[in-house]
């Protein structure tokens, strides 16, 4: 148990290392990049004064240790200040994307973690069978398309040709009243950009499952389990799945960084107003409060999914133990 | 098994392709106007048309749809300053003045049917198509010089149907075709470079880590950590910034963010391995540590390392592709992401130009799926468990 | 030739709506103003299409307009606007401090077919250093596309060509060095790319060994400011006053950040700047203007190539749009008198979202389609002449008074009267001074060459005088074009950076409703509007 708990604090202390590293990381590289924030502001009316004046009221007149200190404190703080571009408080920018972003991502990885495991355990139990060839080959196919293709053809499809779906956004506008209402008038919105991601997302998940299942239907212990007399069903769901349902779990904690940070093209393609995009164009602006927070936050989530994982598979799978490395 | 399957021969196919390519001639020219559709897709547009008159008068005959634009250029020149002249194009029916030449005793003459200022002067609105408005009949037709003052005229007559090619022409009037087997070139150098750079770092940084232990494997660990927590895109955006774009600088980014995947099961294997017991002969028996893991490592790591590598390369195509469908590449370099990229801010998916958009989509998808093929024969090798069965 | 043609060919060009005058304006119809958030171009032109949007203004792409002409639902408009894309060149640097050099590219950049092959036709060629729809552009009736004489013209001064077709520098025997031509990348703007390519192409066929370096904005930006480039290309909105030379040709402009990108300095055209800076009157202003350009014309710091045109597609249900050769329907003027048979909410189009709601700190034209619906000024711009058109102000008068040995231009507004601020309070001449002088006082960059020479604001009942530290006609326009702001918002206002949403009140004809970001902007029909 000692050694447990020593894992657990070395753990934890090389995941603050870790963000820390990040921190300064993202600082010095979007400060690396040259231009200014002003730079798009590109009008004639502007005087070099002016453009003074625009710098100073950023805060970019004051030398770079001293901008890096107040950075440091303020991101530990989760005080993140104003947005460049906007004027607004980034925690609000951040705030009103964030549930757009999740409301698309996270269905999307849960459909296609379900659909591919499910697809997955067809396939290991159709050994052989069409079952196998069917899933492999939609398996490969789902991977392969490039994900933006899918979407527009997807959209002219059946927004536009036969407009079934809506074309854009996230929400009716103006938007319906009512509980139910809105929750319909959501997932109707929702539905084309999250089956998508789903078609384009079950691929990687059979197949990986596929394999999986593979490999622990061929161990000793499911041989015994089938001497044993117990039915194939059992044999599938009871034993070879239970076993392969650690590494499947911790698959789908380390993609849950990803519902953050892995939607800038589709947001971009169905005009949905998310963080991925927002990152994107704040970089790309040098609006360093909002890049840095949204940055910021990505690491934190994906640090927290990375132990979290790992806590999962320790309680799943008593049977690891950990020792020390010599 | 043979090795020659659909898959690799598709492979080999492509990289002879790839190969070969260059020899055709550069591929950022532009060979035809803008936005030609396929020369097999439409039947009715009749053939492109280069007419020059010298005399006065020049007489055709049109028997095919409007086509897509005309243009008359040359010059004309009076024997003396005209008080009256036009240039007029007359058809079976009507008669238009294109240009009213009056008042000048030489004129540079560059007339196009996408001009605004013709078709204000036509008395057209300017959202309207002129070659569909002169050219709404078949028959004959001619141009030719009214005025009261002798004239020479070298004027040159082009009527394009706007088609070309097998896939027709982009928005700079490049060949679509000569594209996208251009495109081979980059998704395979893409795809197998960023592959082997981030394999080799993997497998090297994965053995170190699980065969030293200690301060390597941790500090090892810790980096995988820190790559995990970064985003790729902002790092893409701030290095094309820094360092400009172009495919080494993607390579660069995409090996240094597709290592950790490889270090990680490199590493567990190693771990295994380490305990076992003819490993531990070797040790006892004093052999260096870069001998163990050369001649006994490596080796068993192979199939494991090459079923990495083989699906790992899709991973790269895509991820190149998605980086130049946001614009984020070198225009020069003709991807196929920055092909659908050009497409989509062009128009093409509005339009319905699926000539612009299906080439490159699906290159992309069939050279995903021979290597995903591929990476999954190697998996087998790897752990023949996985084969896929025959049929019971 | 082909110029006299352009020439006669723009007025031509019918301007629609004449009958309507400003002074028939009324409240307007729509009740409801939504800005639908529509980012993709595809998008936009499917939701216009579906009847979802019923304003699209902006139209760039050939293809759009293509599908749209087509279109019986939907009405398209035209209109030249104050869109310049220039070639720039370091005149600091070799070869590109030779005029004669400059003259030739002038005659090798085959505009028209830039226009017709990138633009479908719908650009105009520019040929002048002002753009199309400003009333102080003077066209040059010479050079048009003539790659034989550009090459002569350099032949005569001396200049060669190496075998391989590069010019040789008269007085030197290596020829010209590779240089780039920086471009903002395609995903900024894509027909500059191909521009670019294109330009590049012309010129190489001169014999300028030069290529394309596409580069992110901001870095484009950067390296301009510290004046370490050959080439660039560029484009820029400009305005209906010809203030934007002076930025661009004067010499004290030429400092790292100052606009003087080109680096050109010559006493005659300065002094001719300056003179028109500070012209006294618009007489003086056109003559000054008219000096400038001829002197440009020879020295050609930059190169024009093309003006977009606006293009904009409005539901044909719905009536009354005002439209000119200046102005495309998506106007403040049309929305206050267009009408529906049946319809009450009108859905215009926003191709980015208007992250800054604030008059003080927006900075993009998409804050400012929906702001300037929500603000006016004391002058407006008459869309058919582009003359100053009394609004918030009833008449005005310049001075020029002599305080202290110094000549000064004095300007006196009569304040319209029975003008109501949305929040019900009522509008008047202390307004006015309290956002001239909050502006001035907070430094506000967006204002501050604005207000930069007000000395002195009084007012008094309806009257409002505003005297400068100095002479210049175009202070008229930079006070007449002011949003005006409500006194009471602004001495409750802690930081101007910072407009809370309740505090978006202004005069216009819609007041701000609701704001939900990534999908519209609601305004509604201000009851307390003054026009009747």
């Amino acid at each position: 148990m000692n050694t447990l708990n020593n894992y657990w604090l070395r753990r934890v202390l090389s995941s603050l290392l870790v963000i820390a590293v990040v921190l300064s990381l993202n600082f010095f590289l979007f400060r690396l990049m040259p231009g200014d924030p002003t730079g798009s502001l590109l009008d004639p009316r502007f005087s070099p004064e002016a453009k003074q004046e625009l710098l100073k009221s950023y805060g970019l007149d004051k030398p770079l240790s001293q901008q890096f200190f107040m950075y440091v404190k303020q991101m530990l703080a989760f005080r993140f200040g104003i947005s460049f571009m906007s004027q607004r408080p980034v925690w609000q920018e951040l705030a009103e994307r964030l549930p757009n972003t999740l409301l698309l991502l996270f269905p999307a990885l849960l459909l296609s973690a379900v659909l591919g495991t499910l697809l997955g355990v067809a396939a290991a139990k159709g050994r052989g069978r069409l079952t196998e060839k069917a899933v492999l080959l939609s398996g490969a196919i789902s991977f392969s398309f490039p994900s933006f293709f899918v979407q527009l053809v997807l959209l002219l499809l059946l927004a536009h040709a036969f407009p079934i779906f809506p074309l854009r956004g996230s929400l009716s506008v103006p938007p319906p009243t009512g509980f139910w209402n809105l929750v319909v008038d959501r997932a109707w919105h929702m539905a084309l950009p999250i089956a998508s991601l789903v078609l384009l997302g079950f691929g990687s998940w059979a197949l990986y499952v596929r394999n999986l299942m593979v490999k622990v239907l061929g161990e000793d212990f499911i041989l015994l389990a089938r001497a044993k007399g117990l039915r194939e069903n059992e044999v599938l769901w009871g034993h070879a799945f239970r076993t392969a349902l650690p590494p499947i779990v911790t698959i789908f904690f380390l993609s849950l960084p990803g519902v953050i940070s892995g939607a800038v093209i589709t947001e971009t393609v169905f005009s949905l107003h998310g963080i991925g995009k927002f990152l994107l164009d704040s970089v790309l602006g040098h609006d360093y409060p909002a890049a840095g927070a949204a940055f910021y936050l990505m690491s934190l989530v994906t640090v927290i999914c990375n132990l979290l994982a790992d806590v999962v598979y320790t309680f799943v799978d008593p049977r690891i133990s950990f020792r020390r490395l010599r | 098994m043979s090795f020659w399957r659909l898959d690799t021969l598709f492979l080999a196919f492509l990289s002879l392709l790839a190969l070969l390519t260059p020899l055709l001639g550069p591929v950022n020219e532009a060979v035809a106007p803008p936005f030609c559709k396929p020369l097999w897709l439409d039947h009715e547009s009749g053939k492109p048309l280069s007419l020059n008159a010298k005399d006065n008068s020049l007489s055709f005959t049109w028997e095919s749809k409007p086509p897509k634009t005309f243009s008359v250029k040359g010059t004309v020149t009076f024997e003396d300053v005209p008080k009256s002249a036009s240039l007029l194009l007359a058809g079976p029916s009507k008669t238009y003045k294109l240009v009213d030449l009056a008042g000048y005793r030489n004129f540079d003459v560059d007339i196009d049917s996408r001009d605004v200022p013709l078709k204000l002067f036509l008395g057209l609105s300017p959202f309207v198509d002129v070659s569909s408005v002169i050219f709404s009949e078949r028959g004959a037709y001619s141009l030719f010089i009214a005025s009261d003052v002798k004239a020479h005229v070298d004027l040159n007559l082009n009527i394009y149907t706007g088609k070309w090619g097998i896939f027709g022409t982009d928005q700079r009037g490049r060949d679509v075709f000569r594209l996208t087997l251009a495109g081979i070139r980059i998704s395979l150098l893409v795809g197998i470079f960023a592959t082997l750079i981030a394999s080799t770092l993997g497998m090297g940084l994965g053995l170190f880590a699980g065969y030293l232990g200690g301060l390597a494997d941790s500090s090892i660990m810790r980096g995988v950590d820190v790559l995990l927590a970064i985003p790729t895109l902002p790092i893409l955006v701030v290095i094309s910034g820094v360092w400009g774009r172009g495919l080494w600088q993607i390579v660069f980014v995409l090996s240094i963010f597709s290592w950790m995947g490889t270090a990680r099961v490199v590493r567990s294997l190693t771990l295994s391995l380490r305990e076992a017991p003819y490993v531990e002969g070797l040790r006892a028996l004093g052999a260096p540590t870069g001998y163990i893991l050369a001649r006994h490592f490596i080796p068993e790591a192979m199939p494991l390392l090459l079923a990495q590598m083989a699906l790992g390369v899709p991973g790269a195509i895509l991820a190149e592709a998605g980086l130049s469908f946001l614009g984020l590449s070198d225009p020069l370099m003709p991807s196929w992401g920055r092909m659908l990229h050009e497409a989509q801010v062009f128009g093409a998916f509005t339009s319905g130009a699926w000539w612009l958009i299906f080439p490159p989509g699906l290159g992309i998808a069939s050279i995903c799926l021979a290597f995903i093929s591929v990476g999954r024969r190697f998996e087998e090798m790897a752990d023949p468990r996985l084969r896929e069965m025959a049929e019971r | 030739m082909g110029l006299a043609l352009l020439l006669a060919v723009y007025l031509l060009l019918p301007a629609e709506g004449k009958a309507a005058p400003l002074d028939e304006l009324r409240r307007p119809s729509i009740d409801e103003l939504y800005f639908l958030i529509i980012r993709d171009n595809d998008a936009q032109l499917l939701a216009l299409e579906g009847g979802q949007i019923d304003l699209l203004g902006d139209i760039a792409r050939f293809s759009d307009i293509k599908r749209l002409s087509d279109d019986e639902r939907v009405k398209l408009y035209l209109a030249e606007g104050y869109h310049a894309f220039f070639l720039g060149l370091n005149l600091r640097r070799s070869p590109w401090d030779r005029a004669e050099l400059r003259q030739s590219l002038w005659e090798a950049v085959n505009r028209r077919q830039i226009v017709r092959d990138v633009f479908g036709g719908y650009a105009l060629p520019l040929f002048s250093f002002l753009p199309p729809a400003s009333p102080y552009t003077l066209v040059a009736l010479t050079s048009d596309f003539n790659m034989k004489a550009a090459r002569e013209r350099l032949r005569q001064k001396g200049w060669r060509w190496s075998k391989r077709g590069v010019l040789i520098c008269p007085g030197e025997d290596k020829p010209l060095p590779k240089m780039k031509l920086l471009t903002p990348t395609a995903q900024v703007a894509p027909t500059t790319a191909e521009i670019a390519e294109r330009i590049c192409e012309s010129m190489r066929s001169l014999g300028i060994p030069i290529e394309t370096e596409p580069m992110d904005f901001s870095m484009m930006v950067a390296r301009l400011d510290r004046r370490d480039f050959d080439a660039y290309v560029i484009a820029w909105e400009l305005s209906r006053d010809p203030d934007s030379l002076y930025a661009f040709y004067h010499s004290s402009m030429d400092v790292p950040g100052g606009y003087n990108i080109s680096g050109i300095r010559k006493p005659d055209l300065d002094e001719a700047l300056e003179s028109l800076k500070y012209a006294a009157n618009e007489a003086e202003a056109r003559l000054s203007a008219e000096k400038v350009q001829t002197l440009l014309y020879e020295y050609i710091p930059q190169v024009p190539i093309y003006s977009r045109y606006h293009i904009a597609a409005l539901q044909s249900e719905w009536q009354g749009a005002i439209a000119s050769l200046y102005m495309t329907p998506d106007n403040t003027y049309s929305l206050l008198s267009l009408r529906h048979e049946n319809k009450k909410a009108f859905y215009w189009c926003l191709a980015e979202e208007p992250r800054n709601l604030n008059p003080l700190s927006a900075s993009s034209a998409y804050e400012w389609q929906v702001l300037s619906v929500i603000y006016e000024s004391l002058l407006a711009v008459d869309p058919f002449t582009l003359e100053d058109v009394p609004w918030l102000a009833e008449s005005w008068r310049l001075d020029t008074v002599s305080e202290g040995g110094k000549e000064k231009t004095r300007i006196t507004f009569k304040i319209r009267e029975g003008v109501k601020w949305q929040d019900g309070s009522p509008f008047g001449a202390s307004d006015v001074k309290a956002t001239i002088e909050f502006l001035k006082k907070s430094a506000i960059p967006r204002y501050f060459d604005s207000v930069k020479d007000v000395e002195r604001v009084e007012a008094a009942d309806n009257t409002l005088t505003v005297t400068f530290s100095g002479k210049s006609y175009w202070y008229l326009h930079q006070i007449g074009g002011l949003p005006m702001l409500s006194a009471g918002v602004l001495s409750s206002l802690k930081d101007w950076r910072r407009l809370p949403e309740e505090d978006i009140i202004g005069t216009g004809p819609f007041s701000f409703s609701k704001y939900k970001p990534g999908e519209y902007v609601k305004l509604d029909k201000n009851e307390l509007y003054w026009r009747k």
